[in-house]
């Protein structure tokens, strides 16, 4: 069995090299991961700068990796402290937001706690979340994708 | 003993203490800035987690965000390594308070020892000879120029909140001392947050010669040796030898008998370092005490058989030091050299991509670096990129080594101070064990 940071591995191996695809078995356990196909231009065939392969485990329990890659007009919201990503104000209450809610400069996305304090995370731009990257109890670090947000016009 | 470990440090250190977490089977978790991505100690590590960006202060040095990447990987220990927050007492304290062991010494004995002042009249009360100096701070110019016209010049002036070499001035008249009293005093505020300086005797031309000391939690209290640091500039070590040739067995004796007290005067507990000046006279006197693990425990590692890494985990898991009631007398000579990147006259600093990095291997050579080919050295943090320590049955057997091993140390893309090193081990005073803190001030005045 892979660990996550050896599928993480896998995936970034796929992008790097424009595989369209990977797959690893061993006893007990298989792996697709499939690259994303490069578009087709004037007969000649390119690989996309940031395609994120979406991978298919054999196993439960690997995380699922966003698949859409970030594009123009994606303003991706990153962490900028080390703690634990919560969606919303308490285990029982609503998400802050979600993938459709429009959100304004200043609203509180999200709660990441570091050493018991809950710090409030806000968007810094106006618009509407198209993609929720990390999920409800994840750890994360410093950089690590939250919220990718298409910017209003 | 603990499950999981995080380093709070970066570079060649980072990978020593995962080095030894691996013998030990303790899992690591490594921490970086983004300017450290692709360092080897985050490939190295079972674990990692990005910090924050590269300035030292919102990484490295980030408290916050290296205890919340020990509560989220759930390490039961941090190594602090070298320099960064290993003699941050308030690191420590928040450390007990999360419930995370501190490898390394209670909060308690790093800020009497931190206090360069204090741990002078700690170790005085204590009997341990100390270099002449004022009481306490001097808290005008007035007191300065008094102290200095009983004790006579030179003399410098240190920063109490100092250490390692930083924060000092050399007066060697009255009208210098005048000058440089209200300088140093700001330079302290601002470099260490604490103005307050402190005056010495500055002796001539002595020997700095330290002895590694290790207190565990049941009150052993021994000394592994000495090492001689005199190859310094600007209070920078570049050159660290054990043992040093002119220790007699008595001198170490009665030295490694003060270092010892000194320890104990504070309840230390884990490795330290015990720093001492000796006079031509052979008069040693206590300087300062460094209370964590240094850059050169190497050479103490290959004389005495001992990894004080290991041995600072299991002390801190509550173990009594392995070694307890025996003495570790040293194997042999070793010597150690830092590889900088830096120039080799100039001492600018260079950083930049590895083109070559090829280290040179064979008996009695041992090379500890996170350094590798293709490897971007980044301008941001300290110019160490390789440690080469050599280890021969005599002081000449390691200076021949360690001339064949510097020959064949490949470094390409960026300059080094190997071709300093190459000369020293060459120089007539060096070859003769003619050492003092003066050495490199008259070598890179011959050259």
């Amino acid at each position: 069995m892979l660990s996550f940071k050896e599928i993480k591995e896998l995936i970034d191996l796929v992008t790097e090299r424009g595989l369209s695809g990977l797959e690893i078995e061993r006893a007990g356990f298989r792996i697709r991961i499939e690259g994303a196909r490069p578009p087709v231009a004037n007969g000649t065939i390119e690989a996309p700068a940031n395609a994120a392969p979406a991978p298919t485990p054999a196993l439960g329990g690997a995380a699922a990796v966003a698949a859409a890659p970030e594009g123009e007009g994606v303003h991706v919201i990153t962490s900028p402290i080390v703690g634990t990503f919560y969606r919303a104000p308490s285990p029982e209450a609503e998400a802050f937001a979600d993938v459709g809610s429009r959100v304004s400069k200043g609203k509180v996305l999200c709660i990441i706690e570091s050493m018991k304090l809950m710090n409030e995370i806000e968007s810094d731009v106006e618009g509407e979340i198209v993609e929720v990257y990390a999920r409800n109890g994840q750890p994360v670090e410093y950089g690590e994708k939250l919220f990718g947000i298409r910017l209003a016009a | 003993m603990f499950k999981k470990i995080l380093i709070a440090n970066r570079g060649e250190i980072a990978l020593r203490i995962i080095s030894a977490c691996r013998e030990l089977d303790i899992k690591t978790v490594a921490i970086y800035s983004e300017a450290d991505r692709d360092a080897l100690h985050v490939r190295y590590a079972d674990e990692d987690v990005c910090v924050g960006p590269y300035p030292s202060a919102a990484s490295y040095l980030n408290i916050s965000a290296i205890v919340s990447a020990a509560e989220i990987t759930e390490a039961d220990a941090i190594h602090p390594g070298y320099g960064f927050l290993s003699e941050n007492a308030y690191f420590a304290e928040i450390l007990q308070d999360c419930h995370i062991a501190f490898i390394g010494p209670s909060p308690d004995a790093m800020r009497r020892m931190g206090d360069k002042s204090l741990a002078r009249r700690t170790v005085t009360a204590a009997g341990v000879p100390t270099v002449p100096g004022s009481p306490g701070p001097v808290e005008t110019v007035d007191e300065a120029l008094a102290f200095a016209r009983k004790a006579g010049y030179p003399v410098i002036l240190k920063a109490a909140a100092g250490g390692g070499g930083r924060g000092m001035r050399v007066a060697r008249d009255e009208r210098e001392l005048s000058g440089a009293y209200e300088t140093a005093r700001n330079e302290a505020d601002k470099a260490f947050g604490n103005p307050d300086v402190y005056l010495e005797k500055y002796l001539d031309a002595p020997r700095h010669i330290e002895f590694q000391v290790f207190g565990d939690s049941f009150g052993n209290v021994q000394h592994l040796g000495e090492r001689e640091c005199s190859i310094q500039r600007r209070h920078q070590k570049l050159i660290e030898e054990a043992p040093s040739a002119v220790l007699t067995p008595e001198l170490r004796r009665q030295m490694g008998e003060a270092a010892i007290t000194a320890a104990k005067a504070v309840n230390y507990t884990n490795a330290g370092t015990i720093e001492f000046l000796l006079d031509s006279q052979d008069r040693f006197y206590f300087m300062e005490m460094n209370t964590r693990l240094q850059v050169e425990h190497p050479v103490t590692e290959q004389v005495t058989g001992l990894d004080i890494v290991k041995e600072q985990i299991a002390v801190a898991a509550g173990a009594s030091l392995s070694f307890a009631g025996r003495e570790l007398a040293p194997r042999g000579h070793a010597i150690e050299f830092r590889v900088n990147a830096e120039d080799p006259v100039t001492f600018a600093p260079c950083p930049g991509r590895l083109t070559a990095f090829h280290p040179p291997g064979g008996i009695g050579v041992r090379v500890d670096t996170a350094a590798y080919q293709g490897y971007v050295i980044p301008p941001h943090y300290d110019s160490l990129i390789a440690k080469l320590i050599v280890h021969g049955r005599t002081r000449m057997e390691a200076i021949s080594r360690a001339r064949r091993a510097l020959d064949l140390f490949v470094v390409e893309g960026i300059k080094t101070t190997i071709p300093m090193h190459r000369r020293i081990l060459d120089d007539p005073d060096f070859v003769d064990g003619r050492l003092s803190t003066r050495f490199m001030e008259r070598f890179a005045a011959a050259s």
